[in-house]
């Protein structure tokens, strides 16, 4: 079975969500419920970091699509975080995500 | 009648149609229940008593169960039960001795149903097997009377009998009862891990009584592999009972606590001792990495593994052994690490395979190392069973896990057949990156054909048959500098259905140099092809 972690911390309205693991149709849907659960009606910014995670496809993809959606109707804003060069980053990359939503490398490594 | 009718009115021709009446051969055809029910017929009949009533011992309450009576039926009907040492039938039962009551109103007798059906003289024997004790025989008359010498030992005849008979049902059942549990407590089938071989035998010894020894082997969520085998010590319901909730324990502790075999097995051991004091147990515990590349193993007081690796022969895993679980005060255990190269054969067994009355345990483990060859693991097992066990029957449970690490030669296709279920996407992705890492495929080329393949398989998972399920085929081979992977379904394909769907063959696009998609009637099959360089040769 995949397995994932979901990863919350809350600093004022901004949600920063870390996932970690790996994410497909076997899981997508609870990683899905999970990431919705810890965005409350009082957020103003959301962030994604995929950082940790080691494998996802189309059904991550989805599930980011479908969050970008409700972002966007919520006016609550969204980043994703993928280090350059990890698999993450690619499949986001070719899956058109970034003409939606930020996409950027974690802080830290960018500045390195 | 007079009081003493039985012991003075009977001559020797009585007493031996007496004797053949409860020993006639024909009454070795009847059931357990129909044969006491004869025999107290008869014995009442012989004895010219009222009432005649078997109870049996339940040994861990210590009480006297009433099985079977003629005369005081409802003895039975309300499963009666009186306490050893007390009353008529348990001062017969402590003493073991037979015990005579010629009037019961001066007499210490607890049962109720005796009383009310006012019996006035009773004549107890115990059955016995052996120093044995299996429960009460007993018989009553409704008009004091004095049962002599002669009435104590034809009862006591009746009650060899019955012993004898109930001997032989009580092990039975136990024995069956014990059978059926450890059957139902061991797994039913081990995983198929891509990429692995496994294969085991059980034997149940002991003229079929059960033992405790386990064997076990499960995959973790993280990619680990888990295998064990272990043995209860002693036999029968008990140890079997034991042995299930310890195989449990192990899957629960292996879920918590990930990959140190140490760990699980010191939850074991605080789990026997805190819940099963008393109750020992020896293990391995072998954790294979996701690579399958080294394993992880740490030993309760249980013999090492052989490895055959096809460089020289076999040998023993030079692990240190830690105390058993369950009896000694906790200690640190040991985790040794060994590598396990591609093509290795590993087994586990239990101590019943190696250890044999009268043969010095060297001897018989040198020809358990000279049994151990790098074959398939079915034919490993069944070399390893023709020369330790042979046709002489094994006194004791015999447990053997043979796990081989089947590792393609860098050239070989790789081909799964999975049932297509999102749970097994996890299993086919680990499969192809071992598979890619052995072909020395670039890391950035590896990702992209794992997410091809991933979203290839989630197709099939998701589109391609309805509830009955099936399977989905992937293959890899290496057509350098290329490696085509191919997808295959036997089910009809429907279109995506729900939001958002259908992004996965975009993707399959986006990383791969040729896709094609060939669907029939009889299935769709998925031909991707991309180009993958060598890792030890960055370009």
């Amino acid at each position: 079975m995949t397995t994932a972690v979901v990863d919350v911390t809350v600093d004022d309205g901004n949600v920063r969500i870390a996932v970690a693991g790996e994410v497909d149709l076997a899981n997508a849907a609870a990683v899905e419920d999970q990431i919705v659960a810890a965005i409350t009606n009082q957020a103003t910014s959301v962030s994604v970091d995929l950082g940790e995670v080691d494998y996802m496809d189309s059904a991550g993809m989805r599930l980011l699509f479908s969050l970008a959606s409700r972002m966007a109707g919520l006016q609550i804003a969204l980043e994703v975080v993928a280090p350059v060069g990890s698999s993450a980053r690619r499949l986001v990359e070719v899956s058109g995500l970034p003409s939606f939503v930020a996409l950027r490398p974690p802080l830290d490594r960018a500045a390195g | 009648m007079s009081p003493h009718a039985a012991d003075t009115r009977k001559g020797a021709a009585d007493r031996l149609r007496d004797i053949e009446a409860v020993t006639d051969a024909g009454l070795a055809r009847l059931s357990v229940d129909d044969l006491l029910v004869e025999l107290l017929d008869r014995v009442r009949d012989i004895l010219n008593a009222d009432t005649a009533a078997v109870l049996l011992l339940d040994r861990p309450t210590g009480q006297l169960v009433a099985t079977a009576a003629r005369g005081i039926e409802e003895e039975v009907y309300q499963g009666m039960r009186i306490p050893l040492g007390s009353g008529f039938a348990g001062r017969v039962a402590a003493g073991q001795q037979p015990v005579a009551i010629d009037d019961v109103q001066d007499a210490d007798v607890v049962n109720p149903v005796l009383r009310q059906k006012g019996i006035r003289s009773l004549l107890g024997v115990p059955l016995l097997v052996g120093d044995r004790l299996l429960g009460v025989l007993h018989v009553g008359a409704l008009v004091p009377r004095r049962f002599g010498e002669a009435d104590v030992d034809l009862l006591q005849m009746v009650a060899d009998r019955v012993a004898l008979a109930t001997q032989a049902r009580l092990s039975e059942t136990e024995r069956r009862a014990a059978q059926v549990l450890q059957r139902s407590l061991l797994p039913e089938s081990l995983p198929q891990v891509p990429g692995l071989e496994v294969a085991i035998r059980y034997i149940a010894g002991g003229e079929g009584d059960v033992g405790g020894d386990w064997y076990d082997m499960f995959t973790l969520p993280s990619g680990w592999v888990c295998m064990t085998v272990g043995d209860v010590v002693g036999r029968g319901l008990r140890a079997a009972a034991v042995m299930g909730r310890l195989r449990s324990a192990v899957r629960a502790y292996a879920l918590a606590t990930r990959s140190d075999p140490a760990a699980i097995l010191d939850r074991i051991d605080r789990m026997l001792r805190q819940f099963e004091p008393g109750e020992m147990a020896t293990a391995v515990l072998a954790l294979l990495e996701p690579s399958f590349g080294r394993l992880h193993v740490s030993l309760a007081g249980h013999p090492a593994p052989v490895v055959a690796t096809g460089a020289g022969p076999a040998t023993y895993l030079d692990v240190p052994v830690d105390p058993p679980l369950g009896v000694a005060p906790p200690v640190s255990r040991r985790v040794t690490t060994v590598d396990l190269l591609p093509g290795a054969v590993v087994c586990l067994y239990s101590d019943g395979l190696v250890e044999r009355r009268g043969v010095p345990l060297d001897a018989r483990l040198g020809r358990l190392r000279e049994a151990v060859t790098v074959r398939s693991a079915e034919e490993v097992c069944t070399t390893v069973m023709v020369q330790l066990v042979g046709d002489d029957r094994p006194t004791d449970d015999v447990a053997l896990l043979t796990v081989r690490r089947l590792d393609p030669p860098s050239a070989e296709p790789l081909e799964l057949a999975v049932p297509a279920v999102a749970s097994s996407l996890r299993d086919i992705r680990a499969a192809a990156k071992r598979w890619l890492t052995t072909i020395d495929a670039r890391p950035e080329d590896v990702m992209d054909v794992l997410l091809a393949i991933g979203e290839a398989t989630s197709n099939v998972v998701e589109h391609a048959y309805g509830p009955k399920g099936g399977l989905v085929h992937v293959r890899l081979e290496l057509q350098r500098p290329d490696v085509v992977v191919t997808v295959r379904d036997n089910g009809r394909w429907r279109s995506p259905r729900g939001d958002n769907r259908g992004r996965g063959t975009h993707i399959i696009h986006a990383v791969t140099d040729e896709f094609t998609t060939d669907r029939r009637s009889n299935g769709t099959e998925v031909v991707i092809r991309r180009r993958v360089g060598q890792a030890g040769s960055r370009s």
